[in-house]
């Protein structure tokens, strides 16, 4: 049985390598392969990948250890849930869902109509030279459905860490905003290539980069919020190198959506827009697969092989040279010269452009500096936090500030103070509820009460802003998705540095009958009981959390022994309140007589998820309205 | 000059500035940041960095663990040639064993004790920091493949 699933499965992938040759080889204008068509191709490609991916599912949920990714990963008293995410929890299996999401996007574009029959055939010939690339990648290199000669028993299991609902679904989201700039970049190559990189252009890649900037938002975010719960460590981000790796794509994903935004509006700036999209592509590379290569150092590193990382640097090198030299031969000619005002618009998101530039090098330099010296020098190093947040703060104060005034200038040259006193209004309340903020919080820092000042400006003008009527009274349509996002920038902001100022923490060593204190609760210790679970037992302490003598909550942090692999882990417990998190760690005592507990009040938490969620919000409804207006001129 | 050319030049210098200021703080922030990590040996060699933060790495030596409180730990961390004694505050993770591999932070003082301020969690029982793995290559000590 075994057998017959490893030639199928395998046949599989090459059918998907035969498809993706035929749909490669229509870049050049030839007599041999205009039958079959774009589409039936695509349909192809979709099929053969689909099924061998439903077939790995199948194996594990059937725990089928013939096959070695299946015994290395799984087990067979794991729940259903995790034999199922169990699939993407390994290289070989993330490889594989990276590749279906990649024809996806590949198929999805094959369908799309209104778009001239050769760019078309152009740029699914482009993205199917990557599926090429990347199934005879997983086919020679770290085929998913290799067997092995023994019967063995049962699996090793999957690394209890990654056993929760929430790391299901944070890979696949993560994914489909990664490999959505796969297509995006292959849009820009077929656009240097055609050399219509023009409003037109801009207007067929607007719905697919807004999509695939919420999902990496999405993506990212979901990731932030596992770290924060299952790590135990109180905190969100930690400038880990895995998080820097998917911060970097994003950051340049945001210039670039702007990019497209002001090329369309204005039809200026296609070589930097078509710089960004590759850009933002191959750090989109670099974040899935550095992560996987195991080079960069980090807690993250789960499902690493230093040998794989060889062959996708090459990769993102030879796709840097081929776009890059595309790029210098074609760009003379995609250039329009077409100027906008001094004051307008379409510098402000050119400064801000810059800003996130910039951050992006800060980014990039922390990430790779540990990783240079390493490789260099044999040196081994940190970065610390620190580096990050007083760099990036002062640059966050100017980009706030030019998010906040951009979209209130004109695209034509604009006289800056009468906007200022058209909002004078507005920068006065915002400057009051600072002022009144900092007295009352004891806020002093210079930094700190401009980041707030500046994002409350943003988040009041954005708001008011989406509420807009005209002469008759009349509410009109407004940029919806715009004007979220960017409230929920703001918010987000605030909730950060709030959160940063105002996070406390205190460790207790713990005896049954413990009463211990933080901030105006009382946390009696009341018990502690021992609870055997289908995968893993564990130790279960209850706090019951008093406020004036009145029982408000009882919190259960956990200790749990897991036996396959053998792995102990921290359960953190957490009340979300509006506006601040309480949240329990414990640890396996020291001895017999009692517990080290770890307290944290945490500000902010529920408001710093919900300027993200804001964000993503934002980005879903800008891809979607625009997708209806295809030729809008 | 033409106002297209006035608007290029003007945000061309604007860029131009813009980019010295930020490359200029963040290589000073990046010097101010960075912390060294160190096996015991390679410590003992550099002792003029006595007072600075930075990372320690080994194993924790076999007997060397006490707790003075239930919060105040000390252990001696080794690479099989020397050893370096280590005093904690606070939390040790639910890994911590005594033969196992670990890293600390915190400042190396004049009386050639560490004083950690945390000692970094990790996740998996086989796991072992590539920092202790290449200090244990250097000495000699490392026993795996």
């Amino acid at each position: 049985m075994s057998l017959y699933i490893f030639y199928i499965s395998n046949s599989l992938l090459l059918l998907c390598l035969i498809a993706s040759l035929m749909q490669s080889s229509k870049i050049i204008n030839n007599k041999i392969f205009t039958r079959p068509g774009v589409i039936v191709l695509a349909y192809v490609q979709l099929i053969s990948i689909l099924l061998s991916f439903l077939i790995l599912i199948y194996l594990f949920l059937i725990s089928d250890f013939n096959f070695d990714l299946v015994y290395f990963n799984s087990h067979s008293e794991k729940p259903l849930i995790y034999k199922f995410s169990g699939v993407w929890g390994n290289h070989e299996g993330s490889m594989l869902l990276w590749i279906l999401i990649l024809v996806l996007f590949n198929f999805l574009f094959a369908l799309s109509r209104r778009i001239s029959e050769r760019f078309k055939e152009i740029t699914v010939a482009i993205q199917s030279i990557m599926i090429f690339g990347f199934v005879a990648f997983l086919f020679f290199l770290s085929n998913p459905f290799a067997l092995n000669q023994n019967n063995f028993f049962d699996g090793i299991g999957l690394n209890p860490i990654l056993q929760d609902p929430l790391l299901a679904i944070h890979p696949p989201v993560l994914y489909v905003g990664y490999v959505g700039f796969s297509l995006v970049f292959s849009l820009a190559i077929a656009g240097l290539i055609t050399k219509e990189v023009d409003q037109r252009w801009a207007s067929i890649v607007k719905p697919w980069v807004f999509s695939a900037w919420a999902f990496l938002t999405a993506g990212i975010a979901l990731g932030s919020f596992w770290a924060y719960y299952e790590l135990g460590w109180g905190g969100y981000w930690f400038w880990d190198p895995v998080e820097n790796a998917s911060l970097m794509p994003w950051i340049a994903a945001t210039a670039l959506i702007h990019c497209v935004l002001i090329l369309q509006k204005r039809n200026v700036m296609q070589s930097w827009t078509i710089i960004l999209a590759i850009l933002t592509f191959s750090l989109s590379l670099v974040g899935t697969f550095l992560v996987r290569s195991g080079i960069l150092n980090s807690v993250h590193t789960f499902a690493s092989d230093p040998g794989r990382g060889l062959f996708i640097l090459l990769f993102i090198f030879l796709i840097l040279v081929f776009s890059f030299s595309l790029f210098a031969y074609n760009s003379e000619k995609i250039n329009k010269i077409n100027s906008m005002g001094l004051v307008s618009r379409g510098t402000g998101i050119q400064v801000n452009n810059w800003l996130l530039i910039t951050i992006l090098t800060i980014v990039f330099l922390g990430t790779m500096y540990p990783l240079a010296t390493d490789l260099l020098l044999n040196k081994s190093l940190t970065v610390g936090p620190k580096y990050y947040s007083t760099t990036i703060a002062p640059i966050i104060i100017l980009f706030l500030f030019f998010m906040f005034i951009s979209p209130r200038l004109g695209w034509t040259d604009t006289k800056l103070y009468k906007i200022i006193i058209q909002l004078r209004y507005l920068i006065i309340t915002s400057l009051t509820i600072t002022l009144i903020i900092s007295l009352y919080f004891e806020l002093f820092n210079l930094t700190e009460i401009l980041i707030i000042f500046f994002s409350l400006l943003l988040v009041i003008s954005s708001m008011t802003a989406s509420i807009n009527f005209n002469k008759q009274n009349i509410l009109v349509r407004t940029n919806l998705g715009q004007n979220l996002a960017h409230a929920g920038f703001g918010i987000l902001m605030m909730a950060v540095v709030s959160n940063a100022v105002y996070s406390e923490e205190r460790i207790y060593n713990a005896k049954v009958g413990d009463n211990l204190q933080l901030q105006k609760y009382i946390f009696s210790f009341d018990k502690i009981e021992q609870v055997e679970e289908s995968n893993y037992n564990s130790l279960k302490a209850y706090f019951l959390m008093k406020k004036d003598g009145k029982l408000i909550d009882i919190f259960t942090p956990e200790i749990r022994f897991y036996s396959n692999p053998p792995t102990i882990t921290s359960e953190a417990s957490i009340l979300h309140k509006f506006f601040s998190d309480i949240y329990l760690v414990m640890n396996v005592p020291q001895d017999q007589q009692s517990i080290s507990v770890r307290m944290h009040i945490k500000p902010f938490m529920t408001i710093l998820w919900l300027g993200t969620l804001m964000i993503i919000m934002g980005g879903i409804i800008s891809a979607s309205i625009r997708i209806g207006r295809f030729d809008e001129k | 000059m033409s106002s297209l050319v006035k608007s290029r030049l003007i945000k061309f210098l604007l860029s131009l500035i813009i980019v010295s200021i930020a490359v200029l703080i963040i290589i000073f922030n990046l010097r101010d940041n960075i912390i060294y990590f160190y096996g015991p040996t390679e410590l003992l060699k550099n002792s003029d960095k006595q007072g600075q933060i930075m990372r320690l790495g080994g194993l924790v030596s076999v007997d060397s663990f006490q707790n003075e409180t239930d919060s105040v730990f000390y252990f001696s961390i080794t690479d099989g040639k020397n050893e370096i004694d280590v005093k904690y505050e606070g939390i040790l993770p639910n890994l911590f064993a005594e033969d196992k591999g670990v890293v600390v932070e915190g400042v190396y003082m004049n009386d050639g004790r560490f004083i950690a301020n945390k000692v970094l969690a990790k996740h998996d029982e086989n796991y072992m920091p590539p920092e202790v793995i290449e200090t244990l290559k250097k000495s000699g000590k490392w026993q795996g493949e």
